[in-house]
């Protein structure tokens, strides 16, 4: 074999020659670093290039919408934590409208701040997460760790209302659980401020730095009409040109009294989905502001012994609020039968929640509309025959969620 | 003299005048027609407005009403509006009966406006008990005010206090600061139990539920004044503070204290029974039952045999097939020797009977069937029968198909003393006179299944764990020769087994090859020896309720239309150890 190999001549035109290769099978994940989520891409190679790619989903599974119709539509609320786990409040915020739609009923004023507000900066935390972990996983290692102090910094203030950083578990029907400690908003304002000097510096390393641009410009490609007919939303829709967000085409809470704009991009490739999150972020930051400014001090929950717990001298003074802490702790809020659809602009699109109630103290059926599924699904054909580094990118910036997608 | 300035009556009495036009002709004939929210209903003459109501699926708050009780109306949770009340006032719904014609609304402002006040009276100096009530979970108060009310206490001065624990009998305990005064404990004892032991003393705000001085509600029935109360008022001695009602499930059972087998709920939580509930049978006990059959789950507890053994107490634990086998051939060796015994007990159920029977006939060649049970008790004429056992009639069914016949348990003990029976096998170790143990206890072999320890148990050469009533589905016979179901609570503590499953093992190791794998096996097999004599009965007449959206609310702490606990019909340890079929020994 050595022989001939010394013997063999390279042809003069080597360089312009085809490079021979063979088709292989390369396997992602479930447990590569870069497959955050826990999914497993089985992609076929053509040399460097993608033939074609196959998701395989399901690491994740752990019977959300089933596990829902065994216990009150109350203890609901952590299980929504587990879905989009960097965003918890926004999925909690999405349940509780959606019971309230069957129950027909509205919430106070400040509960509806609470929420927007709570809401805005579990936003900016998904958008942080995504980000930094796209430019660590470009390279940037710097980002990551500025995205991660801007996080945690916010996840503190989040801590200080709901008690955990993650699984906030925060959001009730007919309310929300508590009310922002004193002195919490000029707290915030000064995370903020820290904030926006840690994502002005992550736009300075990577919005006009090459390595970004070459390798999410022009990748993961997608068009407006395909991503419409996958049925795309949230940033990733917004970033091919279409300006739909639920925020705006159907308010909900109290956006319709806050002022705030809706980044569109024009290409719908990595490099958009990436300004898209820049910009909104920026965008909740307003809001949240906004939220501080106008909110006014009030009720956080309905006085309604039908669907919120009586307040706790109620419950040990008086047999009334015993009787109906019990019987809402016991069976259940009793949720009028019908069925009702509720959606929201979560931090990756729209969020849905489709309930089913018989009358009784428990979800009778359950459903979640997972804004990250619709963008799992197109990236095969987002990334066929294009370069097996550009998945990286690509799988980052639809920021596909395991948990609520797959419920 | 006054009756002589009367003026004479006339010679012809004058035309009458014409009747005023009567109500039109009833649009059923032999019914009434009226509407309650809308809804046309077709009732009875005489039928009151809540069963009306009901009949149409319109529920009617109430709680002093009780359909097998006089009506007290007293507690005003149901009025309604009528369209014939005078000046349009409330009127009760318990005690108004349907009119031709006439409208019934219960959906109005003001009827909902009136269940308000009622409850929020009720509740006026009601005590914050829920945590420490046995009734929590299963009140009509806690019901009522979720579904009527919900709007918190308007009370600003402190509530009424009253005593809290007065013991009204052996069974009852009274809780004078939850009770509503419906009286339907005091009428039930007055009108179902013609033995009027309570009352209402005092007026008013002071009236409270008393036993009259000296006479403690000691009637045999008085338990079912605890079923009756729709509050935690009275509580029952034997259940107070020992479980939570929302914890437990129920089962369809009968109650195994006395012939008459009355229906109850068995409710249970894990392996342990808790309590009876009488359940609604109008053919054998209507809704109620007595209290020694309401104590009479307590054996299910407590002393059970554990594990098979062998040898005379204390003898040696044994696996339940190593005992099947030493079973098999101490009776074996008697077979067609005269000197073996069948004793069975009618406390057995008839599918246990069924396959005991099958194998002494086949497998041990015997004809005779000597019958255990435990002593007659006293007996009434409302639902206590003097025969203790729920199952003697299906024992002597089984006796009849099989060709046995039967003979009582003294005759086997003399038989033994005598010397002439050398081996008993022991279905069930209850026995009419005590003194049978001793005297049993000196066969040369002595196979005994049994559920609960005792002196025959003591005796025994080899013993097997046989499982009661809730461990088991299986049928009762009751005198009346009405056969009923019950179904399995649990699965079977410790290494227990229906006594048909270890007679079938038995049976195995005496060369016999019928396999039963469920009870519903072994009725579908040899339960057509005695289908003849139940006529109308059908094994599966009790259909599952181990689903979501049964149609019965069956559990105590029911929530949501499902049974709480009812995954607990898993097995607990996943061994697999109540497939009857995957039974390693056999």
């Amino acid at each position: 074999m050595a022989k001939d190999i010394e013997t063999q001549k390279a042809p003069p035109d080597a360089l312009e020659a085809s490079f021979p290769t063979k088709r292989m099978h390369l396997n992602l994940g479930p447990s590569h670093p870069a497959m955050h989520g826990t999914v497993r891409a089985v992609v076929d190679l053509d040399g460097e290039d993608i033939h074609s790619m196959k998701l395989d989903i399901g690491f994740l599974h752990r019977g959300f919408e089933k596990s829902c119709e065994g216990v009150t539509w109350t203890q609901v609320f952590p299980y929504t934590d587990r879905l989009n786990y960097v965003s918890s409040i926004m999925n909690n915020v999405g349940y509780a409208l959606a019971v309230e739609k069957l129950c027909k009923i509205d919430v106070p004023d400040r509960a509806k701040y609470l929420r927007v507000l709570t809401s805005e900066m579990h936003r900016m935390c998904d958008h942080l997460t995504l980000v930094g972990a796209m430019g660590l996983e470009l390279g940037a290692m710097t980002v990551l760790i500025y995205a991660m102090e801007a996080r945690d910094i916010i996840w503190d203030r989040l801590t200080e209302i709901c008690g955990a950083r993650l699984t906030s578990n925060y959001a009730r029907v007919g309310g929300v659980a508590r009310d922002l400690p004193p002195g919490w908003g000029e707290k915030v304002l000064k995370t903020f401020s820290r904030v926006t000097e840690l994502r002005d510096e992550i736009d300075k390393l990577l919005t006009r730095n090459r390595i970004v641009i070459d390798r999410c410009q022009g990748t993961g490609v997608i068009s407006r009409e395909d991503a419409i007919n996958y049925g795309f939303t949230g940033p990733c829709l917004r970033a091919t040109g279409e300006p739909y967000d639920v925020r705006k085409a159907s308010p909900y809470l109290v956006y319709d009294r806050l002022e705030f704009d809706v980044p569109v991009g024009s290409r719908g490739d990595n490099f958009d989905r990436y300004l898209m999150r820049m910009e909104e972020m920026k965008q909740s930051d307003r809001i949240v502001r906004q939220c501080l400014e106008q909110m006014e001090p009030g009720e956080i929950a309905l006085a309604d012994y039908r669907y919120v717990l009586p307040p706790k001298p109620e419950v040990y003074g008086t047999i009334e609020g015993a009787m109906a802490h019990f019987k809402m702790i016991m069976e259940g809020i009793k949720v009028p039968a019908g069925e009702a659809y509720s959606f929201i602009e979560a931090a990756n699109g729209e969020l849905g929640f489709y309930v089913v109630s018989d009358g009784g103290g428990r979800p009778y059926k359950l459903g979640v509309r997972a804004p990250g599924w619709n963008m799992l699904m197109a990236l095969p054909q987002m990334l066929e025959g294009q370069l097996l580094a550009d998945l990286i990118p690509t799988f980052d910036t639809i920021n596909m969620i395991g948990g609520e997608v797959e419920q | 003299m006054a009756e002589e300035t009367k003026p004479p009556a006339p010679a012809v009495a004058p035309p009458k005048p014409a009747l005023p036009a009567g109500p039109p002709p009833p649009k059923n004939p032999g019914f009434v027609t009226f509407t309650i929210d809308g809804r046309e209903a077709v009732v009875k003459p005489g039928t009151n407005l809540i069963e009306a109501a009901r009949a149409v699926g319109v529920d009617i708050p109430y709680y002093c009403y009780h359909k097998r009780l006089s009506i007290a109306a007293n507690c005003r949770m149901c009025l309604v509006e009528m369209s014939n009340a005078p000046g349009g006032k409330l009127m009760p719904a318990c005690q108004m009966t349907a009119a031709e014609g006439i409208a019934v609304r219960t959906d109005t402002a003001k009827v909902k406006d009136q269940q308000r006040a009622t409850l929020e009276f009720l509740l006026l100096n009601h005590p914050v008990d829920c945590p420490i009530c046995d009734q929590s979970g299963e009140c009509k108060l806690q019901d009522y005010y979720m579904k009527y009310d919900t709007r918190a206490s308007r009370l600003q001065s402190p509530k009424v206090e009253m005593r809290k624990r007065v013991p009204l009998g052996p069974l009852v305990v009274l809780d004078e600061e939850r009770c509503i005064l419906c009286t339907r404990c005091v009428r039930f004892m007055r009108e179902v139990r013609k033995n009027p032991q309570l009352g209402v003393e005092a007026r008013g705000n002071h009236s409270f539920i008393v036993a009259f001085p000296g006479h403690p509600l000691d009637d045999r029935y008085s338990g079912n004044v605890v079923d009756l109360c729709p509050v935690g008022a009275l509580t029952s001695t034997d259940f107070r503070f020992r479980g939570r009602v929302w914890f437990l499930s129920s089962a369809r059972s009968v109650c195994t204290g006395c012939a008459r087998g009355c229906d109850v709920f068995l409710d249970y939580m894990r392996d342990t029974t808790y309590r009876y509930r009488p359940r609604e049978n109008e053919a054998v006990n209507q809704e109620w039952m007595c209290d020694q059959g309401r104590l009479s789950y307590k054996p299910f507890n407590a002393k059970r045999v554990e594990q098979a053994r062998v040898g005379r107490a204390p003898g040696r634990m044994a696996t339940r097939a190593e005992a099947a086998a030493k079973a098999g051939r101490a009776l074996g060796v008697h077979a067609g020797q005269g000197t073996l015994a069948l004793l069975a007990s009618p406390v057995a159920s008839l599918e246990d009977l069924l396959v005991s029977l099958f194998v002494a006939r086949d497998g041990l060649k015997l004809s005779d069937v000597y019958v255990g049970g435990r002593p007659d008790g006293w007996q009434d004429d409302f639902l206590k029968r003097a025969d203790e056992n729920p199952n003697r009639k299906g024992l002597e069914l089984v006796a009849r198909a099989l060709g046995f016949s039967v003979k009582p348990a003294a005759e086997l003990a003399a038989a033994v003393e005598a010397g002439s029976v050398k081996a008993v096998w022991a279905v069930g170790a209850e026995l009419p006179d005590p003194r049978l143990a001793a005297i049993l206890a000196k066969a040369e072999a002595l196979v005994v299944q049994a559920t609960n320890e005792s002196e025959l148990t003591a005796a025994a050469t080899v013993l097997f764990p046989a499982a009661p009533t809730p461990e088991s589905d299986g049928t009762f016979v009751n005198f009346e020769g009405r056969a009923q179901r019950f179904e399995m609570a649990y699965w079977p503590r410790f290494d227990a087994q229906p006594h048909w499953a270890l007679a079938g093992e038995v049976g195995i190791t005496l060369g016999l090859t019928a396999r039963w794998p469920t009870a519903r096996d072994v009725f579908e097999d040899l339960g057509r020896r005695v289908a003849d004599d139940l006529p109308g009965y059908r094994w599966d007449s009790l259909p599952s309720i181990s689903r979501r959206k049964s149609l019965v609310p069956l559990a105590a702490g029911t929530v949501d239309g499902r049974l709480p606990g009812y995954r607990e019909r898993m097995p607990l340890d996943g061994s697999g150890n109540v497939v009857w079929s995957r039974l390693p020994s056999r």
